[in-house]
């Protein structure tokens, strides 16, 4: 892997995240939350965020349904192009933490970071080609004004040769990081290696 | 256009409120990814589940979402979760306060912190810090309460996007 990107205080290095708010103990977790975690993500249990967020296993369930099937679903939009799509997001909301994790799966996806020093840059006039491009635009505008969103924000895209399976791929993947990124900036903070 | 408040309780909101309906371009799109739509569904069910017994109530959620609708703003859901409060017989007198964006003066601390936690997080979620948190505790939220109230907050930020670009698309028409 390449050297890590550091611009304007976002970073593609791995970072760590602590909690605000007390996490469950495993010990006394009942054997739903248990569940859930072990559902959720491979490292939930040593995860201060999915640890915060049993404390709803219900509601922790259908978001973490929710986030894989939007990011790891086969066929449709690339695997890379939700992750950039993510990560514009995560740079429009400052949410350092996530635009870590997602500028690192791009990379991992990829095997490039070129368009992820851009995105830290300046996401405005981010994207190595117009695809790209037309991408990150359309990621910015759902995520800054949804209420202005119409039919010609979509045109680019189809332009550039999405089907509308890959739009709706895309605008997932753009909305699940309104919610991931409010769940990482509000519940807590990331944690600078050294 | 029948009262949503009268949908089965199995209907998909967003079908419902966007009109996706079987038949038109969008409907084999979005239900290709149907794991997303009963997910999204499912999320939506357990926020707004009637038989909440603990933790926040059915109105202060219910009032949650119309605020955060009316902020971003979306009218579809704004008037969707209007009319889900309006069941509840809420208050008038506050719903005033709420559409005035008058939350300062509901006269009621803890509804005033939550919604206040609802402007920071659906405007400017950076800068949602652990002090906002400590506002929540003050005004006597629990843990679990507090995380079921970022889960919603941010659960509708996802919510309102994902019917904006659906609703785009749909208006887009066939490629």
């Amino acid at each position: 892997m390449s050297e890590p990107i550091r611009v304007n205080g976002f970073t593609s290095e791995v970072l760590g995240w602590k909690a605000w708010l007390p996490t469950i103990d495993l010990g006394s977790a009942t054997p739903e939350q248990v569940a859930v975690l072990e559902e959720s993500h491979p490292q939930a249990k040593v995860s201060d965020y999915y640890l915060t967020l049993a404390h709803d296993p219900e509601i922790l369930r259908q978001r973490s349904l929710a986030f894989n099937a939007i990011m790891y679903a086969p066929g449709g939009l690339s695997r890379a192009e939700r992750e950039l799509a993510s990560t514009v997001v995560s740079r429009i909301n400052r949410c350092v933490y996530c635009a870590s994790v997602h500028a690192q799966r791009f990379e991992q996806l990829a095997k490039r970071n070129d368009v992820i020093a851009q995105i830290f840059a300046d996401p405005q006039t981010a994207g190595t080609t117009d695809r790209e491009k037309a991408i990150v635009q359309f990621a910015i505008d759902l995520t800054l004004e949804p209420g202005a969103l119409g039919a010609s924000n979509v045109q680019p895209l189809r332009d550039h040769g999405l089907n509308d399976g890959e739009v709706l791929d895309l605008i997932h993947a753009i909305a699940i990081f309104a919610w991931a990124n409010r769940l990482m900036l509000n519940l807590g903070e990331p944690v600078f290696p050294g | 256009m029948n009262s949503i408040v009268e949908q089965p309780a199995d209907a998909d909101v967003l079908d419902n409120l966007l009109v996706i309906a079987p038949g038109s371009h969008l409907h084999p799109v979005r239900h290709a990814r149907d794991k997303v739509v009963s997910a999204t569904q499912g999320s939506h069910a357990l926020f707004f589940n009637a038989q909440v017994q603990d933790g926040l109530s059915l109105s202060e959620r219910l009032l949650v979402a119309y605020y955060a609708s009316r902020l971003t703003p979306n009218e579809r859901l704004a008037g969707y979760y209007l009319e889900q409060l309006n069941a509840l017989k809420i208050d008038q007198a506050l719903l005033a306060k709420v559409d005035a964006d008058a939350v300062e003066s509901l006269g009621d601390p803890r509804l005033q912190a939550i919604l206040d936690f609802t402007r920071t997080l659906i405007l400017s979620p950076v800068e949602g810090d652990q002090q906002a948190l400590q506002v929540l505790q003050q005004a006597g939220l629990t843990t679990a309460e507090i995380v079921v109230l970022a889960q919603l907050i941010a659960f509708l930020s996802y919510q309102v996007r994902l019917a904006a670009g659906l609703s785009a698309l749909s208006a887009a028409g066939v490629a």
